[in-house]
């Protein structure tokens, strides 16, 4: 009988099925066609059961991966020959297809990347709406669940299923391949691939549900979808590693945003020895990277401001001057009222908050937004205008719906009370 | 001491789980009271079992099942030593992961051959 040693449990990597159940639905959608997605996840959730109930039993097998691949294999033969018998498909296709299933290459690392990637560009086409693409992305790339999805997005388990729903039948309507764009649309498919990516990272990094866990998650699941890309020669382009860049810097900050009673922490108040450095490390790295030819796009810029605040041992000793041409720069390639609010706040600290009053003034389509009013309060409160500022922090209060954030402004709104 | 089986009803929790992470967890619950019971030398044996099977009545009547569906179907075995019942019954209160999803345990003693 073999004996597993007792600490066989600790060697499986954490979220191994969830990560593998995104491999294996990349590979078997590509095998399957996409109009048999919903089968490839039935496959997987087949076999992920199968992998509970025998590994349960003391039994986890030396390379749990290759374990899982077998089984997602067979199955999926199986519902070849099922296909077959009901006569659902022509016959030399499904010998084809049995054919290309038996060959032991389908999970080969080569392939399982190779599906992904063509996986990605699907779930991020062009025909889908933005919502839809996150969702999908995370439920078929990434192993997760409506369920967890929907409690990273504060939203409920109904609409993302709807989106999810809805991505679905576009791939089918649209008759959506796997594959990877070439040629002259390879890059405007990537720009969208990789506003995907952003959004989903900043959804899970910003929004500021009680679920921390979870956001967490889908920031790294967005930090591990990149390397899909960079790993590519096609799609290992500058805009990718800058991306990638930003999220390792922000995500260097993931630990330190919120103390143990769940209370956020500025960034001025964070301690920063607690910031992540081997993110930080890698963040400059893949700027480097980024930074090898001329090409500069929103995530260079957005990467520099955050690599700037990584590099600063303090708040104040912050290259605020910098950091304000930086957001001069972005705001000049992406004119939107958020990244104006950013600069006006960099402006106080570069500035002055006269000049941070008089920018944040000029900010239009942000009246009902509890950030533009926090930036607002602050101002007033440095410029020593309390009754001003306390104004602007109780709308701030009455704008956002999360506990955390009103308790945050509460502590300012006290201070104007001084 | 004496030799108990642990028969389960009622699978290894429901057909669907909310997500691939569940599915790890439980069966990471599963996983660390196999090996508790292995450390502390209670451990015999197990097995999960497949659902469905063949009831035989007679050499001429062969028929699906029993109880080939729901709570009655038994999703796996232990034999396991325990001292008394009292001890068996203990062990499985405290760690049987599948409680929350009206999985049930039968546990019966096995015979010894030398009394």
């Amino acid at each position: 009988m073999q004996i597993d040693p007792p600490d066989k449990l600790s060697h499986l990597v954490d979220h191994l099925f969830r990560h593998e159940s995104g491999k294996m639905v990349s590979v078997l959608t590509k095998m399957l066609g996409f109009k048999n997605l919903d089968i490839a996840h039935d496959i997987v959730q087949d076999t992920l059961l199968k992998a509970m109930s025998v590994w349960g039993y003391g039994k986890i097998p030396d390379n749990p991966p290759a374990w899982l691949y077998t089984v997602a294999k067979n199955k999926a033969i199986d519902f070849l020959r099922s296909q077959k018998s009901r006569r659902e498909v022509n016959e030399s296709e499904c010998e084809e297809h049995l054919r290309v299933s038996f060959s032991e290459d389908l999970f080969l690392d080569s392939e399982i990347q190779d599906s992904q990637l063509r996986m990605i560009f699907a779930c991020c086409h062009p025909s889908i709406p933005a919502d839809s693409q996150i969702a999908l992305s995370l439920k078929t790339l990434c192993g997760l669940s409506v369920q967890e999805i929907s409690r990273a997005f504060l939203t409920s388990e109904d609409t993302i299923a709807k989106r999810i729903y809805r991505a679905k039948e576009k791939i089918i309507q649209e008759k959506i391949d796997l594959e990877v764009p070439s040629g002259s649309i390879l890059p405007v498919r990537l720009e969208i691939v990789l506003h995907v990516l952003y959004l989903m990272f900043n959804e899970g990094y910003n929004s500021s549900g009680p679920d921390e866990l979870i956001r967490k998650d889908v920031c790294a699941e967005a930090m591990r979808l990149c390397p899909l890309l960079t790993l590519h020669p096609l799609t290992n382009h500058p805009s990718v590693n800058a991306l990638l860049a930003l999220m390792c810097f922000q995500a260097s900050r993931f630990e330190s945003r919120v103390n143990e009673k769940g209370n956020i922490i500025t960034l001025r108040h964070q301690d920063r020895s607690t910031w992540n450095k081997s993110l930080i490390h890698q963040g400059n790295e893949y700027l480097d990277r980024g930074t090898e030819n001329e090409s500069i796009t929103v995530y260079h810029i957005e990467a520099a401001i955050a690599g700037l605040h990584a590099a600063s041992p303090s708040f104040d000793l912050t290259d605020w001057k910098s950091v304000y041409h930086l957001y001069e720069a972005l705001y000049a390639m992406k004119p939107t009222p958020i990244v104006a609010l950013n600069k006006a706040i960099a402006s106080s600290y570069a500035i002055s908050c006269q000049s941070a009053l008089e920018l944040l003034l000029q900010i239009k389509g942000l009246e009902n937004h509890h950030l533009y009013h926090a930036a607002l309060g602050e101002v007033h409160l440095s410029l020593g205008k309390k009754d001003d500022a306390k104004g602007h922090f109780e709308r701030a209060i009455n704008l956002t719906s999360s506990p955390m954030e009103q308790s945050l402004l509460t502590d300012k709104l006290m201070k104007c009370l001084g | 001491m004496e030799q108990f089986m642990l028969i389960f009803h009622g699978g290894s929790g429901p057909d669907t789980f909310p997500s691939a992470e569940a599915m790890q967890s439980h069966m990471g619950k599963w996983f660390a009271w196999v090996e508790k019971l292995k450390k502390s030398g209670q451990y015999v044996s197990g097995e999960p079992l497949l659902p469905g099977g063949k009831l035989v009545t007679g050499p001429n009547s062969v028929t699906d099942g029993p109880y080939t569906e729901g709570k009655e179907v038994v999703g796996g075995y232990f034999v396991i030593k325990a001292k008394d019942f009292d001890e068996a019954v203990a062990i499985t209160k405290k760690d049987f992961p599948d409680f929350s999803f009206g999985g049930t345990i039968q546990i019966r003693q096995v015979m010894q051959t030398e009394m």
